[in-house]
């Protein structure tokens, strides 16, 4: 997905602290899920503290195999700006990801009228600039 | 519905007690009125909201108003205070989205009943049409999603109901129609709501023939933009008496919170946002000691179409996945089982959150609606939703004291 670089107009996360190692692995082309070491359940999107009861701060970052099922999606047919003047239509989803959290992201790689709920997904990584790297999906097998 | 909710009994009491009521309303024309400010709205709503209590305006101790989406405050509620010359003994800025307007009610009850205030103006207005920038608007959209993990995705907040919308229709197998039936129900309550913005009339195929905002939704399952204000004064019968007012009363009978995500990331499934909706319609229904089928008028949060059905069906009115039947059938409609906004809703009237759905369940209940009056209404319901059908409260109205 590395096509030529053109400027990148589009929203770009913002990294806090506590999400640094995710963006970092994603640069890596690597997809990591923060874990409570204490209670051993993943979690998503990524805190400071385990949202759980332990509210522990002990959080490692497991290797995914960046395997999920599209539990639910919409084609967009309008962006939210004039940075996505010609995109549309393209799929926003939310992926069910195999430890169980689920990530909203983009389905790609695949004509959206195709795209179904429980649909089988791989994350594919798309370098948007030199230092951002968005986890994305594309149909597995 | 639980019937051991902590605090039912103590509130069913206070309320019994302390009487709180709604005693004015106002509503000031709705639409593109790229002339008034976001303040402007504001105070000339609180004008006729007092005007239409026969109070003055010295006679108002409270203020709760939310925020605007034109003209970013700190402190709203003081700010509106300053701009519109009172000196409130209450203030509080209630800011939980679309489920705002119906707890400004609960929170001038609350200080009302701990004796903080005795009449309190709760007044929201925005030039949210005229007056937001293409930044306002892409900053909104932010907000409505996270900022980090959903947004740089192109959400949209359309997208985010819509997701919820196709998991409504793979779960229930229900279809598009079923959707539209609910912009097609407010779009016929709008043609008798004087200061409605979309009157002409709407069919089924019109709402599914219109431009694909995000599949499933259309043009028409998204709710309006408007320029706005609208105001209520919420205080007690003994208090109403003393100062004369002579409007029927909106007698609250019940309130409640119910939370599901804030993010749809960290959703789980439909039936967490159910849970949340019937928690908050739980709290509510069980402190007025009624039960859905004794609710004569709902009026449900619809900034899109998806959200009427979750709500429906989450308080209780009809068992989860027949929403969409229930609409098709017309059931919502003026003189059938339940009619749901009868001022045409978010859909079809104007969006100022539910301010306009508390407004128009006061004048059902006075018998003040006009053309579009039901026929003796007893008990409303209001329900409002905040972020993508996230943060949800409920509140019960009767046109007679708790007992």
């Amino acid at each position: 997905m590395s096509e030529q670089k053109k400027e990148y107009n589009k929203p770009l996360p913002e990294f806090r602290p506590e999400t640094k190692p995710f963006w970092e692995a994603a640069k890596e082309h690597r997809l990591v899920i923060p874990r409570s070491r204490e209670t051993g359940e993943f979690f998503f999107y990524p805190r400071a503290l385990s949202p759980g009861g332990d509210m522990s701060e002990d959080i490692e970052w497991v290797e995914s195999e960046g395997r999920g099922k599209v539990w639910t999606f919409s084609i967009h047919h309008m962006g939210p700006s004039k940075a996505y003047k010609g995109e549309p239509p393209y799929v926003v989803a939310l992926i069910e990801m195999e430890e169980g959290v689920k990530m909203m992201s983009n389905v790609v790689d695949v004509d959206p009228g195709e795209v179904s709920i429980g649909m089988d997904v791989q994350v594919v990584f798309d370098d948007v600039t030199d230092e951002v790297t968005l986890p994305k999906f594309k149909p597995a097998g | 519905m639980s019937e051991n909710l902590p605090g039912i009994q103590e509130t069913r009491e206070l309320l019994k007690k302390k009487k709180v009521v709604i005693a004015g309303v106002g509503e000031t024309e709705q639409g593109k009125i790229p002339d008034k400010s976001s303040f402007h709205f504001l105070s000339e709503a609180s004008k006729l909201a007092i005007e239409d209590a026969g109070i003055k305006k010295d006679d108002v101790d409270g203020l709760v108003t939310a925020f605007s989406l034109v003209e970013h405050t700190f402190m709203h509620c003081t700010t509106f205070a300053d701009y519109f010359g009172m000196n409130p003994r209450f203030f509080s800025s209630v800011a939980v989205g679309g489920a705002t307007a119906v707890w400004m009610v609960a929170e001038a009850a609350m200080a009302i009943a701990s004796g903080q205030s005795e009449v309190v103006l709760c007044v929201r207005g925005d030039n949210t049409l005229s007056g937001i920038s293409s930044s306002g608007m892409l900053a909104l959209i932010r907000e409505m999603c996270h900022a980090e993990f959903e947004f740089p995705y192109g959400l949209t907040t359309p997208g985010g109901y819509a997701l919820a919308a196709q998991r409504y229709l793979h779960d229930w197998n229900a279809r598009r129609e079923h959707l539209a039936a609910v912009a097609v129900t407010m779009r016929k309550h709008a043609a008798d709501k004087e200061n409605a913005m979309n009157k002409d009339p709407l069919s089924i195929e019109d709402v599914l023939d219109s431009r694909v905002i995000a599949e499933p939704l259309t043009k028409y399952d998204c709710s309006i933009i408007s320029d706005g204000g609208a105001a209520f004064i919420v205080t007690t019968e003994d208090k109403a008496k003393e100062l004369g007012i002579t409007n029927d009363l909106a007698y609250l009978w019940g309130m409640g919170q119910g939370y599901s995500h804030q993010y749809l990331t960290t959703l789980e499934n439909l039936d967490q946002i159910y849970n949340a909706v019937e928690r908050s319609g739980d709290k509510a229904f069980n402190t007025a000691g009624i039960e859905p089928k004794d609710v004569d008028i709902a009026f449900l949060y619809d900034c899109f179409t998806i959200t009427v059905l979750l709500e429906l069906e989450g308080l209780g009115f009809v068992p989860k996945g027949e929403g969409g039947a229930f609409a098709l059938e017309g059931r919502m409609e003026i003189g059938k089982d339940l009619p749901v906004n009868t001022h045409g809703g978010l859909l079809s009237q104007a969006h100022l959150g539910a301010m306009h759905h508390v407004v128009e369940a006061t004048l059902q209940l006075r018998g003040d609606a006009g053309c579009r009056q039901v026929e003796d209404p007893e008990v409303a319901v209001v329900h409002g939703n905040g972020g993508i059908v996230s943060a949800h409260s409920t509140v019960v109205l009767g046109n007679q004291p708790l007992n």
